[in-house]
């Protein structure tokens, strides 16, 4: 007889194996000659967009309005100042609240990518894939090219379909990988970013409905060290670094002096490569080409 | 959607570092604003809030060490005083005006005014204005609705009315807003263009979120990360040119170690040359003079539109 904690362990079982099934990894992941490791800037342009989501009052809108007002020209100024090409997950609407931010952006060879229309991905398949049309013209319009990376949930099915052939999301491993959906399908390089390297859990007060008591605000220094030693570790493996930031966040002028430190003493090394995240994901997709997908 | 309303309050774009001048020359401003309430959260000043030991230093001790410090570096500041503090303290607050800072009105109780029907709180400020004005001998010129340790948010709370209503009170200033690190424009009405200027504030500058925050016996001390903060902004502004700014509450940084390690930075700050330190009031003057909405606010023609399906 076939016990509940039977039941258990096979149910828990074939969960984690599909789950880990979907994952290929590249053991033996290197760069172009000369290259040690891959540093990609991204930017998640959220502005004021997610703070009118979740309906947070009219100061936190104003805090947001820092990043598209004066945080995204600085970090451009500062990226074009280091020859860095940086990746920018814009909402799709902040093509309509920043067009002249994302244009300098264009201008300076930055690249345009999907963040979702308003920060959010309907459930409704027809409006998911409503919002993902929509926010897919608007990058279109405004930099002359589609996007084909994104940071969101929204379906690999779809991304696909529109034409992406990355996102930039979780954490399943520190280098880039592929992951396919559900159904073995729809595979797309991820390029893994993590929380510890995230500007807004250090810096940002009331991150995603977070209690008072468990406020994450520091200075740039404890986080110059934090992301320092993140990078030397991966410089060491050869491996792979992605920051995330928030214009409204790192845009503020003692952080642009902190990254510009950090990008300075990154510089000092031979090997660093600072692409932007289409160029990281071409680099995957020719010279380690996925597996072929489940028919 | 007529603009961006209920996204944007002011333009597409900030001045530029380069555009940016201080009074005979001066490199970088510094603004000091001093925060008497003891409000804890959205209620504003309860009863509870006023018999505290924490609320008597705040009034004495705390409030003439701080006074104390600002004389050594001859340093002038705005002092935010909610109507209801102002009536009970007069006295300190008057000696405040003796030694030549600014006092600006924050709030009839610096409670949470973003759900007030808009007379009640024309009323309010009324009200305050015209306590603030009696003990003081003028009419405040500047307005401010700072946060507090019990806040959701840390930016300080006002209802869609409460610019609207300052500038029909005749107010000059708000005193803290975040989307920019210089003095900018928040517009209540896109086609008038009229706008309220509002002078930059962040709570990474302001010692109430480092100092037994969110609230003494189950806080966490900080000071060392507010100090590398100050110093941090400090020098980056000052190389850009543009704005520093600090908020300070007599009843955390006027303790002990607190006090030297605010000592310590203004004394950093005396090694610098070109510095403007003018009160709130002195600044926005400037600024309205030099940097005038006519010209300055450059509101582009919206682009924003509705959809189905998403947030209007």
């Amino acid at each position: 007889m076939i016990s509940q904690l039977d039941r258990d362990l096979a149910e828990l079982r074939q969960v984690s194996e599909s789950y880990a099934a979907r994952h290929q990894f590249i053991p033996d992941f290197s760069y172009p000659p000369g290259v040690r490791i891959a540093v990609n800037f991204t930017l998640d342009f959220d502005s004021m967009l997610l703070r009118r989501l979740l309906n947070e009052p009219p100061m936190q809108l104003a805090k947001g309005e820092f990043g598209g007002r004066v945080g995204i020209w600085r970090l451009i100024e500062l990226f074009d100042a280091h020859k860095v090409k940086a990746t920018i997950f814009t909402p799709g609407r902040a093509c309509e609240l920043y067009p002249q931010a994302l244009r300098a952006a264009v201008a300076s060879g930055h690249e345009i990518a999907d963040h979702m229309w308003e920060h959010r991905v309907p459930k409704e398949p027809a409006l998911e894939e409503d919002h993902l049309g929509k926010t897919v013209a608007a990058i279109e319009e405004i930099s002359g090219r589609r996007p084909v990376g994104t940071r969101s949930g929204h379906s690999a099915a779809l991304l696909r379909k529109h034409g992406f052939i990355y996102r930039s999301e979780g954490s399943a491993d520190q280098w880039p990988h592929y992951v396919v959906d559900e159904n073995g399908g729809n595979g797309l390089v991820h390029l893994p970013f993590h929380y510890v390297i995230d500007d807004a859990m250090f810096f940002s007060f009331a991150w995603l409905g977070s209690e008072n008591a468990a406020q994450r605000i520091t200075d740039p220094e404890r986080v110059f060290e934090l992301w320092w030693a993140a990078f030397r570790q991966q410089y060491r493996e050869g491996g792979y670094l992605n920051i995330c930031m928030h214009p409204f966040v790192s845009g503020r002028a003692l952080r642009v002096a902190m990254l510009d430190r950090l990008i300075t003493r990154m510089k000092e090394l031979p090997g660093v490569w600072f692409p932007s995240c289409e160029e990281v994901a071409c680099w995957c997709l020719e010279r380690f080409p996925p597996r072929a997908e489940a028919a | 959607m007529p603009w961006k309303e209920r996204y944007t309050i002011s333009d597409e774009k900030s001045l530029a570092d380069d555009e940016i001048r201080w009074p005979q020359g001066a490199r970088c401003c510094v603004g000091v604003t001093v925060d008497l309430s003891v409000a804890a959260g959205p209620d504003g000043i309860r009863a509870a809030d006023l018999t505290t030991p924490e609320a008597e230093f705040g009034a004495n001790q705390g409030l003439s060490a701080l006074l104390a410090v600002l004389r050594r570096y001859e340093l002038k500041a705005t002092f935010a005083v909610p109507g209801v503090l102002a009536h009970i303290y007069a006295d300190p607050v008057r000696a405040v005006v003796t030694e030549g800072h600014e006092i600006a009105a924050h709030g009839f109780k610096h409670e949470d005014v973003s759900g007030l029907e808009r007379d009640v709180e024309r009323e309010r400020i009324v009200r305050t204005t015209e306590i603030l004005a009696e003990i003081t001998g003028r009419r405040p010129t500047g307005w401010f609705s700072l946060p507090r340790q019990g806040d959701p948010f840390a930016g300080g709370t006002i209802s869609p009315n409460t610019m609207d209503l300052l500038l029909d009170a005749g107010y000059a200033y708000m005193g803290n807003g975040l989307a920019d690190d210089v003095p900018h424009y928040w517009v209540t009405d896109f086609a008038s263009r009229r706008a309220m200027l509002t002078l930059p504030y962040y709570y990474h500058f302001d010692d109430q979120f480092f100092l037994m925050f969110p609230r003494k016996g189950t806080g966490l001390e900080h000071p060392d990360a507010l100090a590398r903060n100050w110093k941090a902004e400090f020098d980056a502004q000052y190389k850009r040119g543009r704005h520093f700014h600090m908020t300070l509450h007599p009843r955390h940084i006027g303790w002990c170690n607190r006090l030297q390690l605010l000592d310590e930075f203004l004394s950093y700050l005396r090694g610098f040359p070109g510095l403007w330190n003018p009160t709130g009031e002195e600044c926005a003057r400037y600024w309205l003079a030099t940097y005038p909405a006519s010209t300055y606010l450059r509101l582009e023609p919206s682009i924003w539109r509705d959809y189905p399906g998403s947030l209007s």
